[in-house]
């Protein structure tokens, strides 16, 4: 019974998804319980309970099931992003919950999923070549069609997940460095264009490096590459030059939060300074004075990290990302592992997924990413977001169950 | 290609990066909480940024020539932020302000529940005395503040306690369902029109950035107040409301149980809307003691209940024009069709009653001298369906939908309603009778009757009544008129005409039983009404309209529990709308006056108090 147990249940994501969970509840117990009695306390508990049941569910789905049916679920979760559009409601500026009896509900946590669903099912037929144009528009349209329907809610930061999922998959699928770089860098040599002169050069250099390392593949598109990048940057300062004041600050604040005390930066700074005053031990469960006296907004949503920052100190914060971490080398570990091609990439995307998030959200509250507002997995407060890491997490644990068939 | 599928390589890669991000956020931690740790504590502890709430002007409240209603008076509040706050100087508190230490308790617990850091309130409008005292010991009083706010006062002869509504401080239910804007301690519209334009009136609350240490002691504005957030003030609101016919109403009714309604014709708008008893709008606008609820909420006249939209009483006769109207537009009768009046009415075994022998009537007549006996023989003709439904096309039956306060939506009798109470085919034409001279199971409101009068008046036009004409932006300059809903009932006018002379021989020819509706000068059309009641003596009604042929003002007063309409009606009615169509009162010559009630023939029916 023990080696059966030992064999098919995959104990380590079980037991970083739970503690994970009841951090997170506790974090949540300690932000809110001040303001109304407990309320939001009790509901992310349910939430949990939720949670921790739907984790089971997708434990014990069979694989092959959810790889032949992936794109009936794929597209009938995006059919709920439509509805979204067109009843949702509207909080923080997008329209993004649905209201279901009662309870909101945000798809679009729950499409990562399915989209992530769908990409590994395609990319795991054995004729698809996941570097051949053909089969590469093919998978970034799976990804185009969620992404186009929450920009237009719009949710930057969830869109933006995506990516973070798709590229690497494509990337663990057997695209080349080449490719990855010709994706991504134009992305880094715009944020760079408008930091400055300085930063600019130094992507510049390093893109340069990177192309002359990999020059085997093919000198002069390396070249053509390298140019179009220094076009983007010069292009994009001259665009956000010409932008009015109020936008260049808007998309300045976004880059460098501190540039705005009081707007996005308030927040962070609020931020960094409950973390800080933390510590090394931290000021004890419920006494992080910052967090007790509601000084960073949203909070219990996407800064959430403070509450064990301030209060459990640099510890409280080793502890958090340790389970992490062990959470996500175990995930490559079972993307290096599964034989099953679908379980494969299915773990290697959601272990993208959660390390994007965690590195994004933690990021973003210490003070070393702009502001994006996604959640951190399994401590965020909210319903959609738990239930759907801890899904996630039950997935994983069903890529292991099955992880020596092929 | 496909054999580098999770290569190696590529594992090594993916684990570096992860590593690389771990580390990096590792670091990060390490430099803020070990290495910076006491820089940021001594920041967390010295100083931060707190958001202090400052409330906006509530809107003004105007009448339609432009007279101030509501307006808003300079009063002082005492403010405490509760982290601040020595638990110690408790006593010294709760003495200056003369309240019990566990109230004050209280209040400030439920402003740390909301927010700890920001201002509560625990005392709305303290004397100067308070204001003086607590000035003294300042030095003593860490967290306690005074806030400079604003509270309702009515400076208008017009009480409007009904029709303003009042706006008070916050309950927690209130504050529980719409916690994204309001704290504890606010200030909100919770009746009439405070209530129903509470966001129009309220406008938006700003805020302001202060600096200050961990004793919760401020250090002064942050970044020179560059980043505050001015308050925006409540829009103005101009209504449809005479303050003037108002003020009489009420001063008509002072010491009766009863309601007027006054509706413009022309456009639907409330001239006035008069419940009483009623209650000075004003001891909600401070402090509202708990006796002072307790005597209002206890007392036997119901003064918080609004009469003119919630009481529900059968109209009486006011309601035979909608019979004749059926009839005529339906042509069941002519003006031709006559009955002969012997005093009563015999029905299977049952009497019915007429208040005189009339003798052969005419629907003119009949309407004119209030014939029962018509009337009870027209209603077995027309039957119940179209009577119904046209009583449901004057609105009888459900909410007028306006912009004031709830309201009753009343009862319309109908074959569905007959159905369900008696089943179906165990109830008699006998049953209808009755209704014919709106007595019965029939309930209306007197805004439902004052809205019906207004489309006799205007031939079948309607107007959504409305108590709001337009709204008035200060900052912008903008005005906003309100939409209004119109439709139109389609008879032939000959119908119109006919019932309409009937009307107008009520107040201006000899016999009429609303005589005492007449303004001098100025024809007067109306119809009285009595309401049966079981429990006591009836209650009257009068409803009507003036000048006859151009109808700027249609009227319904009903007065409960004194008797006939004709007597006791009538004449408030005629009172306000010489008001509204003069601008003062000339029967007593030329020189403005106030009200005397010295009415020949009659009781008196008004005192001004």
């Amino acid at each position: 019974m023990n080696s059966f147990f030992k064999e098919y249940f995959d104990r380590t994501i079980f037991f970083c998804a739970l503690s994970l969970v009841g951090i997170g509840l506790l974090s949540i117990y300690s932000a809110t319980f001040d303001a109304y009695e407990g309320r939001d306390f009790y509901r992310q508990l349910l939430w949990a309970v939720i949670g921790f049941f739907a984790m089971l569910s997708m434990m014990l789905l069979p694989l092959r099931w959810l790889q032949r049916n992936a794109f009936r679920i794929f597209f009938t979760s995006l059919s709920l992003l439509v509805l979204v559009l067109l009843v949702g409601k509207r909080v923080y500026g997008s329209q993004s919950w649905l209201g279901f009896a009662g309870l909101g509900i945000q798809p679009s946590e729950f499409v990562k999923i399915t989209t992530m669903l769908a990409l590994a099912s395609f990319l795991s037929q054995s004729d698809v070549k996941a570097t051949d144009l053909k089969d590469l528009v093919k998978s970034s349209a799976i990804v185009a069609l969620p992404i186009g329907l929450i920009m237009l809610q719009p949710d930057f930061g969830t869109a933006l997940t995506f990516l973070a999922m798709y590229i690497p998959v494509l990337y663990w699928a057997g695209a080349s460095k080449f490719l990855i770089i010709i994706i991504i860098a134009p992305a880094f040599v715009a944020a760079a264009s408008i930091f400055g002169t300085t930063p600019f050069l130094i992507v510049l250099i390093l893109l340069g490096a990177g192309l002359y390392k990999l020059r085997n593949e093919n000198r002069f598109f390396a070249t053509i590459v390298f140019g179009a990048n220094v076009v983007i940057g010069f292009f994009v300062q001259i665009v956000y030059e010409k932008l009015p004041m109020y936008q260049q600050k808007r998309i300045a604040t976004f880059l460098d939060p501190n540039n705005d005390p009081l707007g996005a930066g308030y927040n962070v700074i609020q931020a960094k300074v409950a973390i800080g005053s933390g510590g090394l031990i931290g000021k004890g469960f419920m006494r992080g004075t910052q967090t007790q006296l509601s000084f960073i907004p949203k909070q219990w949503t996407d800064f959430i990290f403070c509450v064990p920052g301030e209060e459990f100190g640099f510890l409280g914060g080793v502890v958090v990302l340790g389970l992490f971490a062990i959470l996500l080398f175990h995930g490559v570990h079972l993307a290096s592992t599964a034989k099953n091609k679908f379980g494969n990439l299915l773990a290697m995307g959601f272990t993208c997924l959660f390390a994007f998030h965690v590195f994004v959200n933690i990021g973003m509250s210490v003070g070393l990413m702009p502001v994006i507002g996604i959640p951190l997995p399994f401590l965020s407060y909210g319903g959609s977001s738990l239930v759907s890491y801890m899904m996630v997490a039950g997935l994983m644990m069903n890529v292991y169950a099955n992880r020596k068939e092929y | 290609m496909i054999d580098d599928f999770g290569s190696a390589d590529r594992r090594f890669v993916v684990r570096i990066v992860l590593v690389a991000g771990f580390v990096i956020l590792l670091g990060r931690l390490f430099q803020l909480q070990y290495v910076n740790a006491e820089l940021y504590g001594k920041e967390a502890e010295e100083n931060s940024i707190r958001n202090v709430p400052k409330v906006a002007l509530r809107g003004y409240v105007y009448d339609r020539k432009g007279k101030l209603l509501v307006d808003n008076r300079p009063s002082y509040s005492v403010m405490v932020t509760p982290v601040d706050f020595d638990k110690k100087q408790l006593p010294l508190l709760s003495a200056i302000l003369a309240m019990p230490e566990t109230l004050v308790v209280d209040k400030i617990k439920l402003g740390r529940k909301y927010n700890a850091f920001i201002p509560t309130r625990i005392k709305r409008d303290i004397s100067f005395a308070e204001l003086s005292m607590l000035e003294e010991h300042k030095d003593k009083l860490y967290g306690v503040e005074i806030q400079m706010e604003s509270k309702r006062f009515y400076p208008a002869d017009a009480h409007g306690s009904h029709l303003f509504g009042y706006a008070k401080e916050i309950s927690d239910v209130q504050l529980d369902k719409q916690k994204e804007y309001y704290q504890p301690g606010d200030i909100i519209g919770s009746t009439g029109i405070e209530a129903k334009y509470e966001q129009l009136l309220r406008g938006e609350k700003g805020w302001e950035f202060i600096s200050q240490n961990a004793k919760g002691q401020i250090i002064g504005t942050f970044d020179n107040g560059k980043h505050d957030i001015p308050p925006v003030d409540g829009l103005d609101l101009h209504l449809a409301i005479d303050g003037d016919v108002q003020a009489m109403a009420e001063s008509l009714l002072s010491d009766k149980r009863g309601a007027v309604v006054a509706i413009d014709p022309r456009n639907g708008g409330i001239i006035a809307l008069v419940s009483k008893p009623d209650y000075d709008l004003s001891i909600f606008s401070g402090t509202t003691s708990p006796d002072v609820w307790r005597a209002l909420n206890n007392d036997e006249g119901i003064p918080l209940y609004n009469r003119a939209t919630l009481t529900r009483y059968p109209p009486g006769s006011t309601f035979k024009m909608l019979l004749a109207l059926t009839a005529l537009d339906k042509k069941i009768i002519d003006e031709h069709w006559v009955v002969t009046c012997p005093g009563s009415f015999r029905y299977g075994n049952k009497i019915f009653r007429c208040e005189h022998v009339h003798g052969t009537v005419n629907v003119v007549d009949a309407i004119h001298r209030s014939c029962n006996v018509f009337f009870y023989q027209l209603m077995l003709k027309v039957g119940l369906d179209d009577w119904s439904e046209m009583g449901k096309q004057f609105g009888f039956g459900k909410q007028t939908k306006v912009d004031i306060t709830e309201e009753n939506s009343g009862l319309m009798p109908d074959r569905n309603y007959y159905d369900r109470i008696h089943g179906k085919g165990k109830w008699t034409q006998g049953y209808l009778i009755s209704l014919g001279i709106g007595q019965g199971e029939v309930g209306v409101t007197p805004l439902q009757l004052a809205n019906y009068t207004a489309m006799i008046a205007n031939k079948g036009k309607y107007f959504q009544p409305h108590a709001l004409n337009k709204t008035f932006n200060k900052r912008t300059k903008i005005y906003t008129e309100t939409k209004v809903e119109q439709r139109e009932i389609n008879l032939s006018e000959h119908t119109w005409e006919l019932v309409r002379e009937g009307m107008r021989r009520v107040a201006m020819a000899p016999g009429g039983t609303g005589w005492a509706s007449r303004v001098p000068g100025i024809e007067v059309a109306g119809k009285t009404g009595t309401a049966q009641n079981p429990h006591g003596k009836s209650h009257a009604w009068y409803v009507g309209f003036a000048p006859f042929e151009d109808p700027k003002i249609a009227i319904c007063v009903l007065v409960e529990n004194v008797g006939y309409g004709g007597a006791f009606a009538a004449p408030i009615a005629g009172l306000c709308m010489e008001q509204f169509l003069y601008g003062e009162i000339i029967r007593y010559g030329k020189k403005p006056m106030k009200l005397e009630p010295n009415l020949p023939d009659e009781e008196p029916v008004a005192a001004n108090q």
